[in-house]
């Protein structure tokens, strides 16, 4: 297991440094380890002041040891870095999100490594945890690039803290590859160095309004709920668009306050509206008493999306039946039919070998780190080596298809390649149903 | 016209989880002057309580309540008799950093053992509604409800017409004078505050069956019961049910008839109303509602 690090600009020997304090690294290698730290290293052995000078003063010694064999490392193993959710509310989430990273890091690294002009690298990612906080964020992103000399950033975990940490790569000029931050507003800024392997949340419902009008009748009235917040909206307003795209009327639309504990005088306005497809964003709490409440109120829709919800850990146990065909567009699932032109592997594939070592198959959120990764590794290669600025050009330039789905991105930096599929929860399990081609099961419309 | 009704039905039964929420912290609050901002979190460590017994250790739900009241009673006052009893004498700032890192503390505590994800127990009320004419009210609403109304009129009667309640009153009143009569007072204010943490844990039990919870999800229960207590009127525990129905009926009507963005706005613009126009709140009495500061 790679562990954070109680030392992180210690570049030198990552692991030996990682597993031991420094007295007791210092104790292993002895004074002759390095040149730099003879002089000090005396002082210390002849073991005459304090334990803790001698651990500060060992501390000291080691720094200035290992700091030229910063640059000498940096062409063995290419390091990455990132600020996840490890604890806080957003935890479980940033546990996914870590084992996809990881899980990319295993298998390159068994594999030999990365091959940039002729010669191989290892991988490896330098994590802190931002406690699912914001501010915490944007300074741990400002210690990797300024202290720990990170030139290659992996994005952290939601749109709101995604949004403020692009503030601090486009500062610095170094490429940043986002895996999990959704909001178009994090790509509508016209920065040039934050790129997102996901589609944003307004391309979300997409597939699900298309997939609404395929029907035969079509389905013609679209009501649309959400929770008063900026994700939710700004998913919800890019339905209301689709649906004009694709010939719905837009019968209903409001948003409702977060946290509520009644949503009945919204639903029964929307009632009175007659919706054949009901569209709703918001927290997964208030997701659930929505669901519960359409059924308690006598709504009877012939479909019942969400933007986020049902393929959450809670969701199903907590609803049963009142779970039972709604729709949720994901990211990815193990039956999208892409094969991964590095790996070899199809959708399928990474979720059996992804399985071998975690014991879980993954939602979307493993393969989307990796792909982010993917996304570097593609333009290291291109390049031929690591300046950040040729490095950034490279990214800007992409056009892969990994087992997460093809990757090109417009110049926001948004990846316009993918399309979500869109899942149902048929005898409370998630299938896809749409599109066709990567369905596993026929939509079933509610009535 | 039926939808205004069964609109203002939804709102008088929403009204029943606000007096639920709002009991606990109103009795800590009008007795010991200790707004208890970690009362939504002891809410929902009961839910947490409710889902170990019912889906971890498989008891039928009818012992949940009582379990979740339990420990919570117990949590509340060694709470107080070892933590809070010693700023008791602080001024009011001092408690209110307390408990703001006492909600902190349990959130997190919640969050290591339980995780972020979302629960709840399902199956546990009917799926069906009581009719009432052209309105009808899910069986789920109406239990709160009634839970709401018993546990008012329980602590009612604990307040006003048994010893304890009396000790507890003379007690709030004037704690010197408490003393010097020979009453325990921190004793009396670490049960007053396990009283409110038993009603948490027994609102606990009713959010975990017919809602569903998360660590995260207690900050908009301490934000309502504050609202409640103070429309209600502190000290007063027939208050909180009134000012909970209130409550609940004017957002739901806010709503339906404006806009449903509107919802909380317009409950704190009926708090700030009710406080220009009448400070103590509607039932409040004059002295529980000053602030000692």
């Amino acid at each position: 297991m790679r562990r954070i690090r109680a030392c992180p600009w210690a570049e030198g020997d990552a692991t030996t440094i990682a597993d031991a304090q420094w007295p007791e690294y210092y104790r292993v290698r002895g004074p002759g380890g390095k040149g730099a730290i003879l002089g000090l290293g005396a002082i210390t052995m002849s073991n005459r002041i304090g334990r803790r000078s001698v651990i500060s003063v060992a501390g000291l010694a080691a720094c200035i040891a290992f700091w030229p064999a910063l640059e000498v490392r940096a062409q063995e193993t290419i390091k990455f870095g990132t600020a996840l959710s490890l604890t806080g509310n957003l935890a479980t989430e940033g546990k996914q999100v870590r084992e996809g990273y990881d899980f990319y890091v295993k298998t390159v690294n068994e594999r030999g490594g990365i091959d940039v002009a002729g010669k191989k690298y290892k991988v490896e990612i330098v994590y802190y945890d931002d406690e699912s906080n914001v501010n915490t964020s944007v300074k741990l992103y400002e210690k990797l690039i300024s202290e720990d000399g990170i030139k290659f950033l992996l994005g952290p975990y939601g749109s709101g803290i995604t949004i403020a940490v692009s503030n601090v790569v486009e500062q610095h000029k170094l490429p940043m590859v986002v895996a999990h931050g959704a909001a178009s507003s994090i790509y509508n800024r016209g920065y040039k160095y934050t790129f997102g392997v996901l589609n944003s949340i307004e391309h979300y419902t997409y597939n699900m309004v298309k997939m609404a009008s395929e029907q035969s009748p079509p389905l013609k009235r679209l009501a649309l709920l959400n929770e008063n917040q900026l994700f939710s909206q700004l998913g919800i307003d890019g339905a209301a668009e689709q649906a004009k795209q694709f010939g719905l009327e837009v019968v209903y639309k409001e948003k409702y306050s977060s946290g509520t504990k009644d949503l009945s005088p919204e639903l029964e306005k929307m009632k009175a509206s007659r919706p054949d497809m009901i569209i709703a964003g918001g927290y997964t709490n208030d997701m659930i008493l929505l669901a519960r409440q359409i059924r308690q109120i006598g709504l009877a829709p012939k479909l019942l999306g969400y933007l986020l919800g049902p393929t959450l850990p809670g969701f199903v146990q907590a609803l049963g039946p009142d779970a039972e065909l709604t729709l949720e567009p994901v990211q990815w699932s193990p039956t999208v039919p892409y094969e991964d032109a590095m790996f070899g592997w199809t959708a399928k594939g990474y979720a059996e070998a992804f399985n071998k070592v975690y014991g879980h198959i993954p939602d979307y959120h493993p393969i989307q780190s990796g792909a982010a990764l993917q996304v570097f590794q593609n333009a290291f290669q291109k390049v031929g080596g690591f300046d950040p600025q040729k490095v950034r050009d490279a990214i800007a330039a992409t056009d892969i298809v990994t087992a997460y789905g093809p990757i090109r991105f417009n110049d926001k930096g948004q990846n316009i390649a993918k399309s979500m599929s869109v899942v149902q929860i048929q005898d409370g399990k998630p299938v896809v149903v749409y599109p066709a081609d990567t369905a596993e099961a026929k939509l079933k419309l509610r009535h | 016209m039926q939808l205004v009704a069964q609109i203002i039905l939804n709102g008088m039964l929403l009204g029943g989880l606000y007096a639920c929420m709002a009991l606990g912290f109103s009795i800590v609050w009008g007795v010991m002057n200790v707004v208890n901002l970690a009362y939504g979190s002891m809410i929902m460590l009961g839910a947490y309580v409710s889902w170990l017994a019912v889906l971890q250790l498989g008891l039928p739900f009818a012992v949940a309540p009582p379990t979740a009241a339990a420990v919570l009673f117990c949590l509340g006052y060694i709470l107080q008799r070892i933590l809070l009893n010693r700023l008791a004498e602080r001024s009011v700032f001092m408690t209110l950093i307390f408990t703001f890192g006492l909600n902190m503390a349990l959130i997190n505590l919640n969050l290591l053992l339980f995780s972020a994800d979302v629960r709840s127990l399902p199956d546990v009320f009917t799926r069906t509604s009581l009719s009432i004419g052209e309105l009808s009210a899910p069986w789920s609403r109406v239990i709160i409800f009634g839970a709401g109304i018993a546990m008012t009129g329980a602590l009612h009667v604990l307040l006003n017409f048994t010893r304890l309640g009396n000790t507890i009153k003379a007690t709030s009143f004037d704690p010197g004078a408490a003393r010097l009569s020979g009453i325990d007072v921190p004793h009396v204010f670490a049960l007053t505050f396990a009283i409110g943490g038993a009603v948490a844990g027994i609102t606990g039990s009713l959010v975990a069956a017919s809602y569903s919870f998360s660590p995260f999800a207690g900050e908009s229960y301490t934000m309502k019961s504050f609202v409640v207590v103070v429309l209600g009127g502190l000290g007063s525990v027939p208050g909180a049910i009134i000012g909970g129905i209130m409550l609940g009926i004017v957002e739901n009507l806010a709503s339906l008839l404006l806009d449903s963005g509107y919802r909380d706005a317009i409950g704190f613009a009926l708090l700030l109303v009710v406080l220009v126009a009448r400070p103590r709140g509607l039932l409040g009495k004059r002295f529980f509602a000053e602030v000692k500061l």
